[in-house]
Order: structure tokens, then C-alpha cells, then sequence
């Protein structure tokens, strides 16, 4: 490091994103504003602290722009060297789960390391950054034989499906691959495989809507199946697993055009079950309104095209890999977690990158930012 | 440096820059859509949310009950008071959090209070999400105390794994003595809501402001939760004196249980009540009437056994015969009852005989129409008429109780054996215009206010000067022809012993707040003059006469050691000639200077020949008896031997009186009979031989003691002369207002 550093000053200025810098920084502040606006009511109920949540995210949130500053000045190109142990790290810890894990809400999703928990299903999306990027790399051409797309395919499959079947987390499992995916569709040339695997997802999709939405009893169903009648219809089941749901439309509906005003949700006490997780978008769409609710998707879309920005400069393939396997998180979990609280897909346990509660995910994401920024740094040279 | 720039020389290729912008065009389309989907629900739901999330909230606040004020009598002594209890209430969703809050909490459950284990466990299973469900009602805190100790933070017994049990509070309406004073009390229903009595009348008063526990947003957006206590309601303390009122329902429980199933099967008569009222207050002091019934139990059926049963219209249902004094309700009819015949039955147990039933006065009357005649000066006092034993008027032959006529009746004679021919000239004297003018001052006909609810309306029930005719007038002389009801009487016969004060007769004498301090005081209310005091004055030298003379009618009523005095009733019932008979004793104490009134009434004793006045003048005696030494009025007369055995006893009763009265409470069957009242009859009657009628020296029917009258064979009472059973006069059955028979008195 310190070679490359004392070789390279004189030569050129080193490359920083501050925008990007300050759209991270402002989301996380944003997000901490938020999630002590949302969780003080609960959180003084449960534990007499109404910032029991907002202390327990600040430090992960503290952890996490330290890993961001370390990732931005660790070298990227060095991280293929250990794409492989990554990602051994990461399934390692998925299995540990197993015999380790605490059951909580009857899945085990955390492991505990004194009293830090940590969430592996996040670890593993790094590493199937890290991975797939390196793989990427190292088929080259093979990539467009169908073995070398399998195998690439392969290894970010088993990650999912060992989140999938360890964790029951679906949204964890589908993020993971879509993460693998979104890398493949650019690294590799042409559409047409993607629209039709698209259509056929979309296909697939509808068949089973289809066959849920008809069957007539659904007593028996899965409770998965039984979200997707859930989706259909909302107010059916608002007073079972529909509640969250129609809850947080309610919230999103009641907040009108510039909202009640920060802190003023009324939903956000009690009605909207742990609102700081996944639902933490309808308390900002009904504290700050719809102005609130598209500026802050409007700051995802800026950090988006920031990510692309940077991996369309990226001084390699490797670099622009990784970067876009960052953009690619960040986006899917934005897209779904609105799709989500707005009810346009059926819901699934996903959180909104910086703000919504979940000190494993803040770190991974922000450690993901800091690749991103070195990456940056290399720009030009 | 170098050799890692080598190996990495593979470059971002056109191609995927392109495809590149293509994921941002995706995810700016995404962006876009929902976006969209933000802007259209706020759009077309916005307001139906908004209103959602408004009535959502409401259900986060919580109310909480407040305590309705207490009943005391005039000594501080708690007639009814309002306790909290407690409902165990289980929310199976925070139970259910963790099996380890299961087993714990069950057995606490099982142990505090023996509740089912199995039950809960069944319930847990079917309902895991129930939040509410009520796992026993209605628990005093001693019963509650242990259980809170294991879910109150901080204390000893703490058990962290108790959890899903709360208590929900409110109060239940108590009564301490049962059935005292049931019908001036009244009872609550389960929504606190008073029925009949003091707790109707005063239940705006008594009732307090329900609080309210709720969340809101405070200047910093931070929740806030608040509670409003509840305010209290206030206590009234009224006139009733409590050991009054239960020496007067002994009193009446006893002629019950000498009577019941006498005549007929059945109670001692259809109705007894029994006012006793400071005259110079309006203050009533004590109102009881029998049937009487449990206050923490009015829906008790075995109270209805031996009523009259009554009709949808809550009139009483007509025997086969008019000489039936009704159809009495046994155990069988009880059974066959349908719930609405229930509740009529219960309605008529409910209300307060001696403000809501109306009924001929009868002979009490008299001193009403003395009193108009020697205020309006149609009359000096010093007139003396000529009894015949009857009256001919407006084309009616109005006879008296003693047919064979009184000869010459003074005015105080008139009074003193109760003459219905004198009482009809001092009528004719008196005129319709001013008798009706003078009833209207007594408040014959209208309501007295008396702040209890179910006062009857008696407008209607007397007549107008327009549509009296003579043959009225002469009977409403005598008390025949109109209708009043118990207070109405008590309360204008008040104004013509205390010098003519009309006072409005009231049972609530302050209204205090729930931290004792006094909110009200209702002070005596003077409505009107009725009488001047020196007419006042010779009211009462007449009424005397009734007790003290030896042709008094209501001597019988003389408590031991006292003089009182007072006017005897009996009334006739229509349809005329069956029979039936209202009888009443109308007096005060003591004679010299009244303090106090009392009015029993006795509706339709259960005895072969109703008409005497002394099923009345026995209780009144009975009561006074022990009522008068309590008040503290020293004694003025001279106690016979047989007397003073009777107040010995009396006196052994009263140490034991407590524990007796707790027995009659709760075991209505141990009765303790009193001797005293049936000796009384044969004392009092040797002292009469005095007198020389001419029934007298009729011969007597050896089974009955009473007189036969050889031309006819009726039989006559031996203390009055009037004939028993005996409607020698036309039967006036349908056109009443002519009837106005009268065989009124006694």
C-alpha cells in the first residue's frame, strides 16, 4: 500500500466520489431520523427506551462507514484473490446456522457472537459479489457456453438455495440471485436469453397467481401461496396476514402530498408491526408524504447512476463487475422493498438498503459502498 | 503494480456499457412505476386512509368506570355503595409469544384462582389470537391480591413469566341490608343505571363521569399516554332513619306472617305500607311497605309467591268471584309464567306501594272535611246532628256504619266514632266549591314531588267543583269516591296537626361529593298555608278523642305509655259490595305537641271480614310501641300490668334484636311470633261496656263474638257496631262516580 501510494501521488490526483460520498452519508442520516421517527413509540413500549432502536443502529451504522473508509483505500484488485475464501466464509457461516442459530419467529437467521448478532444471508450477498465478479473474469469467453453460464450460474445457486433452505428468508435468496444475474446480463452480449428467461419467470409467475387465486379452499396452502392471495386482496384479510399490508397502505394513502409532518405518523404506533424493518417507507411516505417518499427514491436513483457512472469508467473489468454487482443489490432491494409496502408484488421480508433497521445489512452495505469508492479512486488510472 | 495491471487488462468492453445503461434504463423505469403506484394510491385512497387511520385510533384509548355514589340514612349508616371488582381478562397473543410463558402462567392461574387448566389450554388452542376473553367476573381485590403481586414489576413475588393476564375493573352495586328500605332505594341495573326509587330519582347525581386512558402526540411527536380519572359520583344522605325503618318492617314482616294464608293463600294482604314523616319538616322517616324484596337480588322469584299477580297493564288480575281479593301467585304459576308476565309481576314487587298505588281513603278523610269546614267558617265546632244511621241524598240513601244511627254527634263526636251522616251535613255546610278548593290546597289530586321515582299521578282521581254532585260530595265527606295515594295522605295530614305548614315531603336531605365534602343541603320547603293553627289545634283535640276517647275508634292504636292520636279508615273498594276492604290508621305522637306522623295502610287483609280498622291500628300500635321510646319521647301515661310485661318482653327482644334481624335477613322462615298483639284485642274490650247501642243488646254469635242482628241476621262488630261483611247498600257497580256507598270507617 504504501509503495503503490508514495509511487502514484506525484503522478496523479486521486479520484473521490463526493457525490456519491454525500448521498450515502445523507440516506444514513436520513435513515437514523426515520428510524428513531418510526420505532420510539414501540420501542418505548417494549423496552422503556424509545431510542432502544436508533442506539442500536447507530452503532453498526458507526462499524459500517469505518469498513466503508477501510474498503475504500484496500485495494479492489486484491479481493480476487480471496473471492474464493469469501465465498467459503460465507456458505460456512450459512451451514453454522444450523446447529448455531437462534430460532426467532421460527427461523434461524442470526448468529451470535457474544452479544453481537450477526446476519450471515448478508455476508453471503458480498460474497456473491465478490464471486460472481471473479468468475466472470476468470471464464472469459467460456462465459457464453452454456457450461460456462451454467457453472456460472451454479455457484451463486447454491448460495441462494443454502440461504433459502438454512434461513427460509426468500427475499435473501431471490436478492442473492438477482444480484448473480444483473452481473451475467451485462458482462454477456445480447437479450434475447434474458427476455425469454423474463417472460417465463413472468410466465411461471402468473400460472401459479392464476391457480392460487382459483383454488377454492386454501386452508391447506403454504403460507407463501396463501401472501399471494393476500396480495390479490388485502382488505380480505386485513385482520390476519394482511394487516401489515393494508396497514402501511393506509399510512402511504393517509400521508397525502407533503405528509403530516416528521415524527407525526399515526400508524406508526402499533398498527404497523416492527415498522422500522420493512415497512419503514410507508412511515416516511406518511410523515413526509409523497414529495418525501419520491425525494428519497429520487437520492436511490442518483446513488444508481452514480454506481453506473463509476463502473462505466472503471479502470477494469474486474472494477465495473463489482461495482455493478453493488448497483445491482442496492437496486433490487430498493425496487422490491417499495413494490413491497405498495403492494404491487406479495409480500416478502425485504429491507430498504441505509434506513430500515438491521445492523448486518448496513455494514455489508456501506463495506459495498467503500468497494465501490476504490474502485473509483482508480479511475483514470 | 505492473504485473497486477497485466493480468487485468481485460477492459469494460462497448457492448456492456451499452447493456449497462440498459439495467439503468430498467431500474429508472422501475423507479418510475412506482412512483406512480405512490402517486395513485395517495390519489384515488388518500382520504378513505386518512379517515381509516383516524378511526383506527380511537380504539387506542380505554375507559374507566367511576364509582356511583353511596346511599346513607340520616345517621351515616350505608344503605347501598358501589364496589370495585375485578374481571380477569387473558390475551391469548401476548401469552402465546413464548411457549416458556405458558406453564407458569396456567398454573398461577389454576392456584390464585381455580380456574380449569385444561379449559384455558383448550382455549389457547382454538383462539391463539384472541385478545380479549374474560376468564372470571366480578372478583373482590383480596381475591386478586396474590396474582397481582406475580405481574407487578418490582414486587416480591414477581414472576417475569407471567404474562397475557390483566385485570379490567368496575364496580357492582351492594346493598348491606338486603331488603331494608328496598322501595326507597331502589336497585341499579348491570349498566349502573338506577331503577325505581333513590337510585332512579337521584341517578344523575349519583352517577359519576366514566374516565378515559388514551395516547397522544405531545409538542415533541412523542407519545404520550394520559389518563383522565374517572370523577366519582356523588353520595346523598337521606331522612331515612335506619333503625326506624327496620323496626317498621319488622313490623310489618310480623303482621305478614300472622295473616299469610289466613283467608285466602296468599300474603297477609295484598299490600302494607307504612310512612312515619317529621311533620315539621317534610322529612320522611321511614317508608316501607311488605311485599318487600332482596336489593342484591330483585330478581328473586320466591319474593313473588303470595302477590296478587297483575296484568300486562300492571292492574291485578280479577278473581273468579268479586269477593276475591285477587289470584295469588304460588310456586305452580311461577313456573308457567312466561318472561314478560315475569316482569309485570316484578314491576308490581318493585314499586313503592306508598307513593304509587292509589286508592279510596275512606274514614281517614274525615279530618279534611272538619278542618275545610271550621277554616272557611261553614262550621264553628259547636254543631251537634242527628245520626239516623243514614242520609238521604241527591235521591241515594248513604248509610252510616252503624246503621241503627248514633243519635246526637257533635263535630268531635262526629270525628271520634267516625259518623258518615254528620261528616255529610258538615259537607252540605262546607258547599262543593270550597270543599273542592280546600282538597285541591291538601294536594288531593296533584303530585307532592317527593323526590323518589314512580310517584302515581293523581290528577283526574278527585273531582273539580263542574262535575261534583251532591251525592259526591257527601261521599267524598267521608273519604269514599276519590282517590289518593299513601304520601299524598301522610303529607297534607302533616299540615293539619303542625299548624297548617304545608311542607313538600322530601327523603334526601344532603347531596355530598365523594371526598365527604357537602354539595347540598335541602332544606325544609314550605308550599303553602292549608289551615290556620287554631283550626289546627282543634283537628287535633278531635283526633285525640279517637285514641283517648271512650268511644274512639282507634284505640287500639295506643302504644304502651303514650298518647297519641290519629283517625281510623275504612275504606270500601269497588266494585261496591264485594267485600274488599282498604283499612288504615292515621295518627301522630305525641298527642299534646305532634312531632311525628304515621300512616299504615293495609290493602285487602288477608282475613274472612276486612273491614276493620285494627289490622291498621295494631301495627301502628306495634311500631309506635318501640319506635316512640327510641326517639326519646319520654313516657305520659301509666303502664298497666299487662303493659309492662309486654315492654319487658318487648325490652328482651331488643338485646337480641341484632342477631334477630340478621336471621329474618337471610332465613325469611324463622319467624319470631309476638303474643302481644292478640291479647291486646281481648284487654281492650272490657273497657267498652260503657257504651249502649242498640245493637248491643243484640245476642251474640257464640263462634265469632260477634252480635247478630235478629232481622236479618248480620253480623256485628262488637267494637264498632258496624256490620261485618255486609253491603246491605246498593251495588253501584259501573257508574262509580254515583255509588259513593259507605259503610267507610270504622
Amino acid at each position: 500500500m504504501e509503495r503503490v501510494r508514495t509511487l502514484r501521488k506525484p503522478k496523479v490526483e486521486s479520484y473521490i466520489d463526493y457525490s456519491l460520498v454525500f448521498i450515502v452519508l445523507f440516506l444514513l442520516a436520513f435513515g437514523l431520523v426515520m428510524l428513531y421517527s418510526t420505532s420510539s413509540y414501540e420501542a418505548n413500549l417494549d423496552y422503556g427506551d424509545s431510542a432502544y432502536y436508533f442506539k442500536h443502529q447507530l452503532g453498526p451504522t458507526i462499524i459500517g462507514l469505518g469498513a466503508m473508509l477501510f474498503m475504500s483505500y484496500f485495494p479492489y484488485r486484491i479481493l480476487k484473490k480471496f473471492a474464493f475464501p469469501i465465498y467459503v466464509i460465507a456458505a460456512g457461516m450459512l451451514l453454522l446456522l444450523i446447529p448455531l442459530g437462534k430460532t426467532i419467529n421460527g427461523a434461524k437467521r442470526w448468529l451470535y457472537v457474544g452479544s453481537i448478532s450477526i446476519q450471515p444471508a448478508e455476508v453471503a450477498k458480498f460474497a456473491v459479489i465478490v464471486f460472481s465478479a471473479t468468475l466472470v473474469i476468470s471464464l472469459k469467453k467460456k462465459l457464453l457456453d452454456p457450461k460456462g453460464f451454467g457453472t456460472m450460474l451454479a455457484f451463486p445457486a447454491f448460495l441462494s438455495l443454502l440461504v433459502y433452505g438454512i434461513t427460509k428468508n426468500l427475499s435473501s435468496a431471490i436478492i442473492i440471485m438477482g444480484i448473480a444475474v444483473v452481473m451475467l446480463f451485462v458482462s454477456t452480449p445480447g437479450y434475447k436469453r434474458y427476455v425469454i428467461a423474463a417472460l417465463s419467470v413472468l410466465a411461471l409467475a402468473t400460472v401459479i397467481v392464476l391457480i392460487v387465486a382459483n383454488s377454492a379452499d386454501s386452508s391447506g396452502m403454504n403460507y407463501r401461496f396463501k401472501r399471494i392471495l393476500v396480495w390479490l386482496d388485502p382488505a380480505a384479510y386485513a385482520s390476519g396476514k394482511g394487516f401489515q399490508t393494508i396497514q402501511a397502505l393506509y399510512a402511504i394513502g393517509s400521508g397525502g402530498i407533503f405528509g403530516k409532518g416528521l415524527g407525526e405518523s399515526m400508524q406508526k404506533m402499533g398498527f404497523i408491526p416492527e415498522a422500522q424493518n420493512d415497512m419503514i417507507f410507508s412511515i416516511i411516505c406518511e410523515e413526509l408524504g409523497l414529495f418525501g417518499a419520491i425525494a428519497v427514491m429520487l437520492m436511490f436513483l442518483l446513488l444508481i447512476w452514480r454506481l453506473m457512472v463509476i463502473a462505466n469508467n472503471a479502470p477494469d473489468m474486474f472494477g465495473a463487475l463489482l461495482v455493478i454487482g453493488v448497483m445491482g443489490h442496492i437496486a433490487i432491494q430498493v425496487i422490491l422493498n417499495i413494490a413491497v409496502v405498495t403492494n404491487t408484488i406479495p409480500n416478502t421480508g425485504i429491507t430498504l438498503p441505509f434506513i430500515s433497521y438491521g445492523g448486518s445489512a448496513v455494514i455489508v452495505q456501506l463495506a459495498e459502498i467503500g468497494v465501490a469508492l476504490n474502485v473509483a479512486r482508480n479511475i483514470g488510472r | 503494480m505492473k504485473r497486477r495491471k497485466e493480468k487485468n487488462k481485460q477492459k469494460f468492453t462497448i457492448g456492456m456499457r451499452k447493456k449497462l445503461v440498459v439495467l439503468f434504463v430498467l431500474v429508472l423505469l422501475a423507479f418510475v412505476g412506482l412512483g406512480v403506484r405512490l402517486i395513485l394510491i395517495t390519489k384515488n385512497n388518500g382520504e378513505e386512509y386518512q379517515k381509516q387511520v383516524l378511526s383506527q385510533q380511537q380504539y387506542d384509548s380505554t375507559t374507566i368506570p367511576f364509582r356511583r355514589g353511596e346511599i346513607l340514612d340520616a345517621n351515616n349508616t350505608i344503605l347501598a355503595y358501589s364496589e370495585k371488582v375485578y374481571n380477569v381478562i387473558l390475551d391469548a397473543k401476548i401469552l402465546l409469544r413464548d411457549s416458556k410463558y405458558l406453564d407458569p402462567t396456567i398454573k398461577a392461574l389454576v392456584r390464585c384462582f381455580g380456574l380449569d387448566g385444561g379449559d384455558i389450554r383448550n382455549y389457547l388452542s382454538e383462539h391463539p389470537s384472541s385478545q380479549y376473553y374474560i376468564l372470571a367476573k366480578k372478583l373482590t381485590y383480596s381475591e386478586i391480591s396474590e396474582f397481582q403481586g406475580l405481574i407487578t414489576p418490582g414486587s416480591e413475588t414477581y414472576d417475569e413469566n407471567i404474562q397475557g393476564i390483566w385485570f379490567e375493573e368496575s364496580y357492582i352495586r351492594k346493598y348491606p341490608n338486603g331488603s331494608l328500605a328496598s322501595d326507597i332505594i331502589g336497585f341499579t341495573s348491570s349498566d349502573n343505571t338506577g331503577m325505581y326509587g333513590l337510585e332512579e330519582y337521584y341517578n344523575s347525581t349519583l352517577s359519576g363521569t366514566p374516565g378515559r386512558e388514551y395516547g397522544y402526540l405531545d409538542d415533541d411527536s412523542n407519545l404520550e399516554r394520559t389518563t383522565i380519572s374517572a370523577t366519582d359520583g356523588d353520595s346523598i344522605v337521606t331522612t331515612i332513619d335506619g333503625n326506624l325503618q327496620t323496626i317498621v318492617e319488622k313490623h310489618l314482616y310480623e303482621f305478614n306472617e300472622q295473616y299469610k294464608n289466613n283467608a285466602r293463600e296468599g300474603n297477609g294482604a295484598n299490600n302494607v305500607g307504612c310512612i312515619i314523616m317529621d311533620i315539621h319538616t317534610g322529612e320522611i322517616l321511614a317508608m316501607a311497605s311488605y311485599p318487600n324484596f332482596d336489593l342484591n337480588n330483585p330478581r328473586d322469584t320466591a319474593a313473588l309467591i303470595g302477590m296478587p299477580a297483575v296484568d300486562e297493564k300492571g292492574n291485578k288480575v280479577k278473581g273468579e268471584s268479586v269477593y276475591d281479593s285477587g289470584v295469588y301467585i304460588t310456586e305452580e304459576m311461577l313456573q308457567n309464567f312466561t318472561d314478560e308476565q315475569l316482569y309485570q309481576n316484578y314491576n308490581a314487587l318493585w314499586k313503592n306501594f306508598c307513593i304509587a298505588d292509589t286508592y279510596e281513603p275512606g274514614s281517614v278523610a274525615k279530618p279534611f272535611t272538619v278542618a275545610t269546614g271550621l277554616e272557611s267558617g261553614s262550621i264553628t265546632g259547636d254543631e251537634v246532628y242527628n245520626c239516623l244511621g243514614k242520609l238521604e241524598v241527591g235521591g241515594w240513601e248513604i248509610k252510616c256504619h252503624n246503621t241503627y244511627g248514633d243519635g246526637a254527634v257533635s263535630v268531635s263526636r262526629g270525628i271520634e266514632i267516625s259518623c258518615n251522616v254528620a261528616m255529610m251535613y258538615v259537607a252540605q255546610a262546607i258547599g262543593v266549591n270550597t270543599f273542592t278548593k280546600f282538597q285541591k290546597d291538601f294536594g288531593f289530586g296533584l303530585k307532592t314531588n317527593i323526590d323518589l321515582a314512580g310517584e302515581a299521578r293523581t290528577e283526574g282521581l278527585t273531582y273539580s267543583a263542574s262535575n261534583m254532585t251532591s251525592t259526591d260530595l257527601a261521599t267524598n265527606s267521608f273519604g269514599q269516591g276519590f282517590n289518593v295515594d299513601m304520601i299524598e295522605m301522610i303529607t297534607a295530614f302533616s299540615s293539619l296537626i303542625n299548624g297548617g305548614y304545608y311542607y313538600e315531603p322530601h327523603v334526601v336531605k344532603k347531596v355530598v361529593s365523594s371526598s365527604g365534602a357537602t354539595i347540598k343541603n335541602i332544606e325544609p320547603r314550605i308550599l303553602r298555608q292549608t289551615i290556620s293553627q287554631s283550626t289546627s289545634d282543634k283537628i287535633i283535640e278531635y283526633c285525640n278523642q279517637v285514641v283517648a276517647g271512650s268511644e274512639g275508634t282507634g284505640k287500639t292504636a295506643r302504644p304502651a305509655g303514650y298518647m297519641i292520636g290519629g283517625k281510623t279508615g275504612t275504606a270500601q273498594t269497588l266494585p261496591r259490595g264485594n267485600h274488599q276492604y282498604v283499612v288504615s290508621f292515621m295518627g301522630y305522637a305525641p298527642a299534646s305537641d305532634p312531632d311525628i306522623a304515621i300512616y299504615v295502610v293495609v290493602d285487602r287483609p288477608n282475613v274472612l271480614y276486612q273491614d276493620d280498622a285494627k289490622f291498621a291500628t295494631r301495627i301502628v300500635r306495634a311500631i309506635l310501641t318501640e319506635a316512640l321510646p327510641y326517639l326519646n319521647y319520654p313516657m305520659t301515661e301509666e303502664l298497666s300490668e299487662k303493659e309492662k310485661a309486654e315492654l319487658e318482653t318487648l325490652r328482651e327482644q331488643l338485646v337480641t334484636t341484632a342477631v334477630a334481624e340478621e336471621e329474618q335477613e337471610e332465613n325469611p322462615e324463622e319467624v319470631t311470633e309476638e303474643a302481644g298483639e292478640t291479647e291486646e284485642e281481648t284487654t281492650e274490650a272490657p273497657e267498652e261496656k260503657e257504651r249502649n247501642s242498640i245493637w248491643e243488646s243484640f245476642d251474640k254469635d257464640p263462634t265469632t263474638g260477634y252480635y247478630v242482628d235478629p232481622s236479618n241476621g248480620n253480623l256485628i262488630d262488637p267494637d264498632s257496631g258496624s256490620v261485618v261483611g255486609g253491603d246491605e247498600l246498593p251495588d253501584f257497580e259501573g257508574v262509580p262516580e254515583e255509588a259513593a256507598s259507605a259503610s267507610s270507617s270504622n
